[in-house]
């Protein structure tokens, strides 16, 4: 027998989730880059489009990643955001802080309503619907012209440096911004690893009539997973609204954004806290770099290559992801 | 008179017109090892299904240690101890052993109890420590059928439905399962109800005989009874010599 609870084994303590100082080296670095003499504006946006486009990335990788739900419209949640966001401020007065929190809610209740119709039933239902969500919400966000802004999308007042309002001339407070979310969505992706939340989903991911069998209660499992997804995206988007001060139906809802807030996690290793913040900051630098080599010789949009193509190469040589690959090794 | 562990009550299931299963009745004692045995497509299939609440009966009731459970979910069933393995084994790959075991540990534990410890504990009864950090598909298929067992019985488990976990092991790891899942019977009073095709792996195990032929209950009774039941011999090869030979059950001619 064990002879006590202080020496039995901590079995969900994977080998690789030891706390490791290296981390700390990039983390350093982009919280110091404002303040480094030779980083231009150029450099900081750059840094806070990877910062957001990880977190965008960390907050899928919830439910596709860990719950293996694979949801081709969370540009839904990304959407309801930054409007909810955009409208509450412009219509209303009413701060992002308050703007935020309230895209979230009504993230959460879309995706109660998306989930409870689709989440019975298994696989591919559950992916054709959030297409049709996406492109309803599209159609929706084009209609209500006087709400929306219509084709042309919203644009935020701008009120010039303004903590109140979450605006700022300089992209440097979004730099600690987007800092500050990628490290929460980190740590909330490994405590939900760690939890038997996680093992639940992993469960489900993995087989779900099994899961049933082990007493986990699926559905209900999924439909959390995808509320937490979708709240972490709209609270993702409500950073995104913030900084880009716009959003319009196709950044929204558009095939090309649902597709770019699935490359991270895809690219840096499905179901892992490390993978997307790897996949994101790969890709951003990848596109970054070609777009600038490319647009010397006059093309436009390379990066739209580089992504498939990086892709192509994963789907096929990487599976797990970069993650899977340092593993490996 | 104690409740049987399990009972079902005049079970019917009919997939369009075709009759999967007839008027099934019978029950199984608590403590006791019983099989289920019957030709392919007899209905053995549907009604481990039914009973482990991934089918719902066209008609009938199934008991659980006297309360009606026909309409529970099948993670409630496992999570009162209804437990149960699969005929093809259904692991979570991407979860190593251990985890494997906790998920389940973690849903049917009682309050209070301690969910790492109870984990060892499957993993030290069945033998699994070795194995306990390995993937599923870095062991063996019997390993593999045993920590599906292991799942089943993790946390709280009072019966245990086997569906054809002998089939595709080798003579002596068919022995050892048999006798982990005796002892399982023995030490813990799981009641065990086994589902084979085949008798002669059985008979060593169960107490208890009921065979399945076309959707019916067509026996019922001890191995040595049922193996000399004109009807099972009928309905195994369809002429009139002993189905089951000395070699398979040996109290079948000393009976």
């Amino acid at each position: 027998m064990p002879t006590g609870a202080a020496t039995a084994p901590r079995p969900f303590a994977p080998p690789r989730a030891r706390l490791r100082a290296w981390p700390l080296v990039p983390l350093l670095l982009v919280a110091l880059l404002p303040a480094l003499p030779w980083v231009n504006n150029y450099i900081l946006a750059v840094t806070v489009r990877a910062l957001i486009f990880i977190a965008l990335g960390q907050a899928w990788n919830i439910v596709a990643g860990i719950g293996g739900l694979l949801s081709l419209g969370h540009g839904v949640f990304l959407g309801l955001g930054c409007y909810v966001t955009g409208i509450l401020f412009n219509d209303l007065g009413v701060p992002p802080w308050l703007g935020v929190p309230a895209g979230m809610l009504v993230a959460v209740v879309v995706a109660l309503a998306m989930g409870g119709m689709t989440l019975r039933v298994r696989g591919v239902f559950f992916a054709l619907a959030t297409v049709a969500v996406s492109l309803a919400c599209d159609q929706l966000a084009r209609h209500y012209v006087d709400l929306t802004g219509g084709d042309n999308g919203l644009a935020l007042t701008f009120l010039g440096t303004s903590l109140w309002a979450m605006q700022s001339r300089s992209p440097a407070p979004f730099v600690y911004a987007g800092l500050a979310f990628v490290v929460a969505f980190y740590w909330i992706t490994r405590g939900i690893l760690a939890s038997r939340f996680g093992l639940e989903m992993r469960a489900v991911r993995d087989d779900e009539v099994a899961a049933a069998a082990s007493g986990v209660r699926v559905f209900r499992t999924k439909l959390l997973g995808f509320m937490i997804s979708a709240a972490m995206t709209a609270l993702a988007g409500g950073l995104y609204m913030q900084y880009y001060q716009a959003i319009d139906p196709e950044s929204a809802f558009g095939l090309g954004q649902a597709i770019q807030l699935q490359l991270p996690a895809l690219i840096g290793g499905l179901g892992t806290a490390a993978g997307p913040i790897l996949g994101g900051a790969l890709m951003t630098v990848l596109s970054e770099t070609t777009n600038w080599g490319a647009s010397s010789f006059g093309l436009v949009g390379v990066d739209i290559l580089v992504y498939g193509l990086v892709l192509l190469l994963v789907v096929l040589w990487a599976p797990a992801g970069i993650v899977g690959m340092l593993r490996r090794r | 008179m104690t409740a049987p562990a399990l009972e079902v009550r005049g079970i019917a299931k009919r997939f369009g017109g075709l009759v999967a299963l007839r008027d099934v009745s019978f029950s199984v004692r608590q403590g006791e090892v019983m099989g289920l045995i019957g030709p392919n497509g007899a209905g053995k299939s549907t009604l481990f299904e039914i009973v482990s609440g991934n089918l719902a009966p066209s008609g009938g009731q199934v008991l659980y240690f006297g309360e009606d459970c026909t309409s529970l979910p099948v993670h409630r069933r496992r999570r009162a101890g209804l437990c149960r393995t699969f005929q093809k084994v259904r692991l979570f790959d991407s979860m190593t052993v251990r985890e494997n075991i906790a998920v389940a540990t973690r849903q049917s534990l009682p309050p209070g109890g301690d969910w790492h410890a109870e984990v060892e504990s499957v993993l030290e009864r069945l033998r699994l420590g070795r194995q306990a950090d390995r993937l599923p598909a870095q062991i063996t298929l019997a390993d593999r059928k045993k920590v599906e067992i292991g799942r089943a019985i993790a946390g709280h488990c009072r019966v245990l439905l086997l569906d054809e976990s002998l089939s595709g092991l080798t003579h002596d790891e068919a022995e050892e399962l048999i006798s982990e899942i005796v002892a399982l019977n023995r030490a813990s009073g799981i009641t065990v109800v086994v589902v084979e095709h085949v008798l002669s792996v059985l008979a060593k195990m169960v107490q208890r005989l009921v065979v399945l032929h076309n959707a019916t209950v067509i026996a019922d009774g001890t191995p040595a009874d049922v193996a000399h039941d004109p009807q099972v011999i009928q309905a195994y090869l369809g002429t009139q010599r002993s189905a089951f030979d000395a070699r398979v059950v040996p109290d079948a001619r000393q009976a």
